[in-house]
């Protein structure tokens, strides 16, 4: 018998290796040859690099009635996107870009609501402003998932921002990569019309993309080293990427061998018959750069994957959502100011 | 004193916020200093807040702590991401305060978010509580941004309190430095009236010949001021930042024991360095016995009770032969010395057959003569007392100990004319400082002379009242009033020490440390001033009137740089003093007297 360690704590869901089978289909993008490519130093003028990620909170469910008597349920919640901004040669001090914190109180379709603002007894201490959203349904989820999808875009909307564009014919030599923007978790679906060097890091292994006979090379890479890139059409064929695996620590002894690798995706055209020099150039760099960024297991226990510019973000993201035990009270005095009671 | 700059009155630009992360208390909190604005130890700032009830509280304070750290990370390591451009941080600049000052007294809390500013002007003068001194203010030095630190004055010269005490390791502390500064400052700021010479000052000169040169000009503090006024960046130099002239002390007398010699000798004055202008003081035999000056041979009085007896009866015996004449020798007539002292020590005898008694030493040989031998070995009756042989001879040999270092300031070698010449009178007309220089006596002497100069002068305040402030600057105080132990000029010291400042007597004392002085001289003393201390010594209880952070400070002050606390302020304040302006040494003594080199020149050439 063999027991190997998920190198990441029990309590987070799912761990870092689930390794269900993939039914897409994989196409060498880049070379046929399955054997480990070293990292490559990252190029001089590439000088900006963003972390982007996105968090959200429901803050309390609702059960609203409007002015015109119709009911359904709700929910007060708040999200935040954000980027750490740093140069990969250490050339400035990292910094914290467009950390904001929006709220809304999505609710049932149908319903007419107005902006609920809610001022605080203390005047230190800002208003909290929420815009009606209606959901799609009456669903008691769907104000969640509302909610989700509105940081999913606005996460999107920032990364592009950003990033550098890729050219996607082989002449086109308009703009070097000088801005790169790794985007927490895959890629999303309407992201690929936008454009621009964006690379989707996926810390968790919940899909087994390779092979029986090529996943000995994931356990095999070096720090540093990655896969060729491959071409990747999801099981529905309806979104493409271009993919790769890059080790970015070593795996202890009593770690499952895989821990320490992260897949890396960007966007790519549905038909595989070219590899944009800008693809591969950022697939060079990454096991360089990622390699500094990574965590440590001393100080996160989601080392290596989860990046240090990461967890200095979501610090940064909680903080800007407030604390939730004082927002939950303030929906609270809120809503007895509102019957007349408080 | 109504010329102390205290800078522009405007209100400066906020240079932080009231934290809230902190307590904030109406004694002391934290604020955040705002980014591009400097906030550094010992700056005093000013914080308004309002009342619900819309009135307004000040809060006057000085920063006692200021530090930066990395706001949002958790791990020492993380610095090095965060210098290599990994991890976004900011970086948290926070002071603490201590507050000085609430007006009006309403001891509420500073609220979060409210403006600090540096103190200027107004504020300042009320963080510092110049508004209550008013006229009655002198400078003390200069803060750190060369703001003048205004002293009560009141609080010296005895009107609310008295005496200023000065601790500090030798040599770094610059202890005397800065007495001389107050001494000066306090003479030249105008603030004891128009009167120049209303106050007088006695110095006593222990180390060296630092003092001798007080009346000369330094010929570096041009120099020296300039240089520091560049380096703080101040708008002029020290001097006239704080309206005081650059001069060297005037009316100066010094005060030197007689070169030790033969009997009969001409009396100089035993200073090295300095050629003229010092005036040697000697007391006359009969002013030792008629002016009870005994008990200060004795430093060590209470080694025993019945030595202390015979002090006392032998003091009075003394007094009463001294009385009917006036001459500066005794004369007595019931003692034939030995032969061989009379070779030895030059005893004349007179057409009278009586003897005279001109040196210290035959008087040590007439008490023992009296005590010991007389009545074949009984001793004088009447001298004895009922005192053992022991005691007796006890006392003798105390008195050949201390013979040889008195035998050149207690004498009757002299005419009566000299006697009074030299009679050292630190309240001589005309005169504003004495400097008394007793660094080349030996312990014992340099007691007996600083125990009967202050007892005298105590003595004649006690007579005259308080007109006329004298200042005594003395230091090494542990030696002269340790806090273990008994002696007269203790006893001389604690009755300045409360009772002076009523008769107008101010001590500036000063020690290296005050743990091994008499406490109740340095508790009485108002204006406490710490200049570099050991680290160990600025935790005894003595230095508690310092906050923790300022006697962790008190180990790295630079000389020139002294912790001023004041009834008034209830927090110590640091200063820097200019360099002095009077020369510490012969080769600073400014030849030309602050004139031209031609000028000079020329009075020699024509």
């Amino acid at each position: 018998m063999r027991i190997r360690l998920d190198p990441w704590p029990v309590d987070i869901e799912g761990g870092q290796l689930t390794l269900d089978p993939f039914d897409g289909t994989l196409i060498d993008i880049e070379t046929p040859r399955w054997a480990a490519i070293p990292a490559r130093p990252i190029p001089r003028q590439l000088s900006t690099v963003q972390v982007v990620d996105g968090k959200r909170r429901m803050e309390g469910r609702v059960f609203v009635e409007d002015d015109h008597g119709n009911v359904g349920t709700g929910g007060f919640g708040a999200y935040v996107v954000g980027a750490v901004s740093l140069c990969p040669h250490g050339s400035r001090a990292a910094e914290l870009l467009d950390v904001r914190a929006m709220r809304v109180l999505a609710h049932a379709p149908a319903l007419k609501l107005d902006p609920t603002s809610l001022s605080p007894r203390d005047p230190h201490s800002g208003t909290l402003l929420y815009h009606p959203v209606p959901t799609d349904s009456a669903d008691p989820m769907a104000p969640l998932h509302r909610l989700q999808a509105l940081m999913l875009d606005a996460e999107q909307t920032l990364s592009h921002g950003y990033a550098s564009l890729v050219p996607t014919e082989e002449t086109d030599d308009r703009e070097a990569l000088t801005s790169l923007t790794l985007q927490d978790g895959t890629l999303r679906r309407g992201g690929a019309t936008l454009g621009g060097a964006v690379v989707g890091y996926v810390k968790t292994m919940q899909t087994q993309y390779l092979s029986a006979d090529r996943v000995g090379l994931l356990s095999e890479l070096k720090p540093g080293e990655r896969t060729p890139i491959l071409h990747m059409k999801s099981e529905t064929g309806r979104s493409t990427r271009f993919t790769w695996y890059v080790r970015l620590s070593g795996a202890a002894f009593y770690q499952h061998p895989m821990s320490g690798v992260m897949r890396l995706e960007m966007y790519a055209p549905p038909e595989p018959d070219f590899l944009p020099p800008t693809v591969r150039e950022v697939a060079n760099l990454s096991g360089t750069l990622l390699g500094r960024l990574g965590s440590h297991a001393h100080k996160d226990p989601r080392a290596p994957q989860n990046l240090i510019p990461t967890a200095a973000l979501e610090q940064a993201m909680g903080r800007s959502m407030g604390s939730a035990d004082l927002v939950t009270r303030r929906i609270r005095a809120h809503i007895a100011g509102l019957q007349g009671v408080a | 004193m109504t010329n102390l700059n205290f800078g522009a009155a405007e209100a400066g630009a906020p240079v932080g916020m009231v934290l809230g992360t902190q307590d904030v208390t109406p004694v002391s909190f934290w604020f955040a200093v705002l980014p591009g604005a400097s906030v550094q130890l010992d700056d005093l700032v000013a914080v308004q807040t309002r009342k619900p009830d819309g009135s307004f509280v000040n809060f006057y304070g000085i920063v006692d702590h200021v530090r930066t750290r990395h706001e949002g990370v958790t791990f020492d390591s993380d610095v090095q991401d965060v210098a290599a451009g990994l991890l976004p941080a900011s970086v948290s600049y926070a002071a603490r305060v201590l507050v000085t000052r609430v007006n009006p007294e309403n001891f509420i809390p500073p609220q979060p978010g409210d403006g600090v500013r540096h103190a200027r002007g107004d504020d300042l003068r009320m963080a510092l509580s110049a508004d209550k001194m008013g006229e009655k203010a002198f400078p003390g030095g200069l803060l750190a941004d060369g703001q003048v630190l205004p002293v009560n004055y009141r609080f010296v010269n005895g009107e609310n309190g008295g005496h200023i005490n000065i601790s500090g390791i030798s040599g770094v502390a610059t202890k005397t430095s800065y007495a001389l500064f107050l001494l000066h400052s306090i003479f030249r700021s105008g603030v004891m009236g128009t009167g120049a010479s209303a106050g007088r000052a006695l110095i006593f000169n222990v180390k060296g010949e630092d003092l001798l040169f007080l009346d000369k000009r330094n010929r570096e503090v041009e120099s020296r001021e300039a240089q520091a006024r560049a380096q703080k960046g101040l708008p002029d130099h020290r001097y006239a930042l704080m309206g005081l002239p650059v001069e060297a002390f005037r009316d100066v007398q010094f005060l030197a024991p007689p070169r030790p010699g033969s009997a009969g000798a001409a009396i100089v004055p035993h200073v090295e360095q300095r050629a003229e202008g010092v005036t040697p003081f000697l007391y006359s035999l009969r002013e030792f016995c008629a002016r009870r000056m005994l008990p200060y041979v004795f430093v060590d009085r209470d080694a025993s009770v019945n030595l202390g007896f015979v002090i006392g009866s032998i003091e009075e015996r003394l007094y009463r032969m001294a009385q009917g004449a006036d001459t500066p020798y005794l004369t007595v007539e019931d003692w034939q010395p030995d032969t061989e002292q009379v070779l030895d020590e030059d005893v004349r005898f007179d057409e009278m057959g009586s003897v005279r008694i001109s040196t210290f030493a035959q008087l040590v040989a007439y008490l023992e003569y009296k005590l010991l031998d007389a009545n074949d070995g009984e001793g004088d009756r009447k001298w004895v007392g009922k005192q053992s042989p022991a005691t007796l001879q006890a006392f003798i040999r105390r008195l050949r100990g201390v013979q040889k270092h008195l035998t050149p300031l207690v004498r009757g070698d002299v005419s009566a004319e000299q006697a009074a010449r030299f009679r050292p009178d630190p309240l001589k007309p005309g005169v504003q400082t004495t400097v008394v220089d007793i660094h080349t006596l030996s312990a014992t002497a340099q007691m007996f002379i600083v125990g009967v100069l202050l007892r005298d002068l105590f003595e004649h305040k006690e007579r005259v009242g308080r007109q006329d402030t004298v200042f005594v600057v003395l230091d090494e105080l542990n030696k002269y009033a340790p806090r273990d132990g008994d002696s007269p000029i203790k006893d001389v010291l604690l009755d300045i020490a409360e009772r002076g400042r009523s008769l107008g007597i101010i001590l500036i004392g000063a020690q290296q440390t005050a743990s091994e002085v008499e406490r109740r001289i340095v508790s009485n003393a108002a204006i406490r001033v710490v200049g570099r201390l050991d680290l160990a010594e600025a935790e005894r209880p003595e230095y508690r009137f310092l906050p923790q952070s300022f006697r962790a400070r008190a180990g790295i002050l630079q000389p020139g740089t002294m912790l001023v606390s004041q009834p008034d302020v209830p927090n110590p304040v640091l200063v820097n003093y200019p360099f002095p302006a009077w020369a510490t040494r012969l080769d600073e003594v400014d030849d030309l007297q602050g004139k031209k080199v031609e000028e000079v020149g020329e009075d020699w050439l024509y």
